[in-house]
């Protein structure tokens, strides 16, 4: 049993922001760094099924510079096995990431593909899905359980308004793995300083071709018109919210 | 982050008289136990404050005579010229950082005991104190008048030498000045007494003799308490105060308004249990209408939205804080750098009034665990050293008071990594529960501030939801490990009168629980409940408000005089008193239970033995006393053993907070917080020693 999980080191806004010279980023001064939230629960579902398989390996890959490191070794430290990087720098979208996944996929050969349904930094929600696209492989997204069966699983898939679609998918698939799915583990210590040694093969990408997408521009947002700043106690502002909602609503 | 424009007004100077305040900050009078003889802890704790922005800072009351001597509390005294010199030096350090200093010039009248001189306090009339038992002043003739006159004058020519710049003639809480004011101290009939003229005559001329004196170089300050709450005996404000305002506003430079008398001082020094901050503002407000002087007063402000409001609704212009400015003495700075949530925010404890009540110690603050160790332990609230040994991680387990404040500094004192592993799915530990009894939601701050600083510390990680047994702790990966798992309410009756079990008391049994088996674990109550109160501080009286709230028929019992007599030095006592009464709580004192069954109680007189006193009752609740959570620990020391540990590589094994030895939450925060300053000392299980300041002798040249 082998699962190959593909996991980003995100960007995090703090309280202020300030963007490149070219207006086509934000400042890295700006950002702090962590591992993508889903992906830690793509990486907790893959260590649960190569456990409950009682054999097999959890290879976490990222497509990036050195940086993308600190975020794959968390999930060594959780006890994923080792990790892939392909080296890449500057700014990448959704297709060229799934280009360079591709690759290491194609070399590895894994019995199921795992990523986040979306990184918290970008949100596009893309990277999975035209991961399994280039490869013609098939494709869950959104998924918040998966029983595995013998050359196929059955997986729930998240829909709006809390509705859930249960649907059979023959492996190996590319499956996005959505938050809550499970509780992913915390490392211990001991942990944290055993993942300093595991491996990170490090490959250099291929041609990734063009974007699909391009920044022309970052901006903040202008303020819109129209808020109604509500004044008073607690039991007046919730009055007018109620009138307001029994307007609206009406 | 710069400053949020809507406060600029905080900022904007402001003139006093011949001197001028760079922005709004003001600490307001508040003792720390150091007084003079402190001076080197006085001035540090005190400089503390302008470093962190305040654009003035005062001393706490300042006794201008030794007939005004409070021993066994603390004050400042400015009595001769040592003291001058002790007492110049907080000025120094102020005037270093830009602040200004201020001396509250004080004469207690009956309170102050005088135990250390041995005087005779003077007083408009000759009634005994309703503060301080068995005090009796003497009342002043004319020449007692002129002559005690003569001692404010004086000190405040001392107070010009030690190089203060405001300089006050002190009445809030009962004190000389205002005793003449109100009737209910000043029952003269000469020109002293009678008409508000007349009870207003010795403090506006002294007031004028002092501002003769001093007025060129100082700026004269008037406290004035403007409502005492006693009805007519009382000073109010209609009648009294805005009339007194009028008549003495031309020789003052800033007033500094409040309310209450000394016996039940909470109504200005308010606990959050009963009043929200803010809670003086119409008195001040109504001081502002009529003064033409700037204003200034408290309300435990921690919010500078509501500072600003204070301000821009002509309530204030100067907004003064003691207990925030205890809590965090970096207030004004970090309002003015826009880190608003850095702010320590005052939880209205009233631990460190506590202190001075008690009489003498120095104080402490639950969420400032620097407060006063800025000297002795050279402790600055916003400054960490990077520790030696920072390569090393750290696991700390349990996530309450004293493990968050731990783990909070070892990540400011720049630790590899420090785990903070947690049992349950949030941080808090017992504070997660205390703050759900009635009132006492502000207290939640000690939590929510070391959060929000706990999530800003990348080398610091939370870990919920995990309990670690021995085991695990060995097999951790940490280099120092810190056990912090709290105590317990014991649930077998074991109290601090018998030192012993309670035949029959079981909390396993559904007719009997302890406090955070109710308040954590939801265990319900039958009608009629007995607590039983042995702890005395305010876990059982809460007991008894929730309950009695919910309609439960409440008994509260204790082997005490008074039920929760720690509150007294809270100041919550008057209000809880009032609060239980109004909700019919029983309170039965001198009394513990020689035998609880199911149904039914038996006590005993503490003084008669043989008096036994059967009580029917549904529920028990046992209040009795606490225990320290020590299993993981000793099963770590005496099990798993030290020569194991230091064989996995943990050369760090230490224990903090309630799980050494329950205690107040303010000892369980400082315990976390020096083993985090200390974590690379010699031995960090045993405090280093701090500086004592102390008269020292020359054995030689006294014997010489």
């Amino acid at each position: 049993m082998k699962v190959l999980v593909c996991v980003k080191q995100v960007a995090v806004l703090g309280d202020e922001v300030e963007f490149t010279d070219d207006e086509r980023d934000v400042d890295p001064d700006y950002l702090d760094f962590a591992l993508n939230e889903w992906d830690s629960y793509a990486t907790e579902e893959a260590l649960r099924l190569v456990e409950a398989a009682g054999s097999g390996e959890v290879v976490v890959v990222s497509v990036g510079d050195e940086d993308m490191e600190d975020g794959m070794r968390r999930c060594l430290a959780m006890g994923a096995d080792r990790g892939i990087r392909v080296e890449a720098e500057g700014r990448l979208d959704p297709i060229q990431v799934a280009r360079a996944l591709a690759e290491v996929v194609q070399s590895e050969s894994p019995d199921l593909v795992f990523a986040g349904v979306q990184s918290s930094d970008s949100v596009q929600a893309a990277t999975g899905n035209a991961l399994a696209g280039l490869l013609d492989l098939p494709s869950v997204a959104v998924v918040t359980k998966i029983d595995l069966g013998d050359g196929k699983a059955t997986v729930n898939r998240e829909l709006e308004g809390g509705l859930v679609d249960v649907v059979e998918v023959d492996t190996p698939a590319v499956i996005t793995i959505q938050t809550g799915i499970n509780e992913p583990r915390y490392a211990t210590l001991r942990a944290i300083k055993q993942a300093e040694e595991k491996e990170i093969d490090m490959r250099q990408a291929g041609d990734l071709g063009e974007p699909g997408s391009r920044v022309r521009k970052m901006f903040v947002p202008p303020k819109g018109e129209g808020a109604e700043m509500l004044d008073g106690g607690a039991a007046e502002v919730a009055q007018r919210i109620k009138e307001i909602v029994q307007e609206k609503t009406a | 982050m710069p400053r949020d424009p809507k406060y600029d007004i905080l900022f904007e100077p402001i003139q006093i008289g011949p001197k001028t305040m760079k922005n709004r900050f003001y600490q307001i009078p508040h003792c720390n136990g150091f007084g003079s003889e402190k001076p080197l802890n006085q001035a540090h704790f005190r400089a503390m404050k302008a470093e962190g922005g305040y654009a003035a800072v005062c001393t706490e009351y300042c006794s201008i005579h030794p007939e005004s001597d409070d021993t066994h509390r603390v004050s400042a005294r400015l009595w001769d010229d040592d003291d001058i010199k002790n007492l110049g030096l907080m000025c120094d350090m102020l005037h270093e950082h830009g602040a200004l200093a201020a001396a509250e010039l004080w004469y207690g009248g009956p309170h102050a005991p005088c135990m250390e001189t041995r005087c005779v306090p003077r007083a408009p009339s000759q009634i005994p104190s309703d503060f301080e038992h068995l005090t009796y002043p003497k009342e002043m003739d004319k020449d007692d008048i002129r002559e005690v006159q003569g001692f404010y004058v004086e000190a405040a020519k001392r107070a010009r030498e030690a190089g203060f710049d405001i300089v006050y003639v002190y009445g809030s809480h009962s004190y000389l000045p205002q005793q003449f004011l109100t009737p209910y101290y000043n029952r003269r009939t000469d020109e002293y007494g009678g008409s508000l003229e007349n009870r207003a005559r010795f403090w506006r001329e002294t007031i004028e003799q002092v501002k003769e004196a001093v007025g060129d170089d100082c700026a004269i300050a008037v406290r004035m308490s403007t409502d005492m709450f006693m009805g007519e005996a009382g000073t109010q404000l209609e009648r009294d105060c805005l009339p007194f305002v009028e008549l003495v506003d031309e020789i003052v430079d800033v007033w500094d308004i409040n309310v209450s008398g000394i016996s039940e001082w909470g109504e200005d020094a308010t606990p959050s249990r009963f009043y929200e901050s803010g809670r003086l503002l119409p008195w001040q407000k109504a001081v502002k209408g009529v003064s033409k002087k700037p204003v200034l007063g408290v309300g435990r402000f921690t919010s500078p939205d509501l500072m600003v409001e204070a301000i821009n609704d002509g309530a204030l212009d100067i907004i003064a804080t003691c207990r925030p400015s205890i809590s965090d003495p970096f207030l004004p700075k970090k309002i003015d750098e826009g880190r608003l949530d850095d702010i320590r925010e005052c939880i209205g404890c009233n631990i460190c009034i506590s202190r001075w009540e008690i009489g003498g110690p120095p104080l402490i603050c639950t969420q400032n665990a620097t407060a006063g160790e800025e000297y002795r332990r050279g402790w600055h609230p916003e400054k960490f050293e990077k520790a030696a040994n920072a390569d090393n991680d750290v696991l700390i387990v349990g996530a309450g008071p004293a493990g968050m404040e731990c783990a909070r500094v070892l990540g400011e004192r720049g630790m590899r990594r420090v785990h903070l592993v947690e049992g349950q799915d949030d941080m808090g530990g017992i504070m997660r529960w205390i703050p759900q009894f009635p009132g006492l939601g502000e207290w939640a701050r000690v939590v929510n501030y070391r959060k929000i600083q706990i999530d800003k510390l990348k080398n610091v990680e939370f870990i919920p939801n995990t309990k670690l047994d021995a085991e695990g702790v060995k097999n951790y990966g940490a280099e120092i490990v810190i056990v912090a798992t709290g105590g317990y309410w014991a649930t077998d009756g074991l109290n601090g009168c018998t030192h012993d079990t309670i035949p029959g008391a079981d909390a396993s049994q559904a007719w009997c629980a302890t406090p955070e088996q109710i308040m954590a674990e939801g265990k319900s109550t039958g009608d009629k409940v007995l607590i039983v109160d042995n702890d005395g501080y305010f876990t059982g009286v809460s007991l008894a408000e929730k309950l009695a709230e919910e309609g439960k028929q409440v008994t509260l019992m204790t082997h005490l005089g008074h039920i929760a007599p720690y509150m007294h030095f809270t100041l919550e006592a008057p209000n809880m008193h009032r609060k239980l009464h109004k909700l019919k709580v029983e309170i039965v004192t001198y009394q513990i239970p020689t035998e609880i069954k199911e149904g039914n109680v038996t006590s005993a007189h503490v003084y008669d033995e043989e008096h036994l006193t059967e009580w029917g009752v549904d529920s028990v609740v046992l209040v009795t006393q606490r225990r320290s959570n020590e299993a993981l620990y000793r099963e770590l020391k005496d099990s798993v053993g030290i020569d194991a540990l230091v064989s996995e590589g943990i050369t760090g094994f230490y224990r903090i907070g309630d799980c050494v030895a329950p205690r107040l939450v303010a000892d369980c925060v400082f315990d976390g917080h020096r083993l985090a300053r200390e974590i690379d000392s010699d031995n960090p299980e045993v405090p280093l020693p701090f500086k004592r300041e102390r008269h020292v002798i020359e054995r030689e040249a006294v014997l010489a």
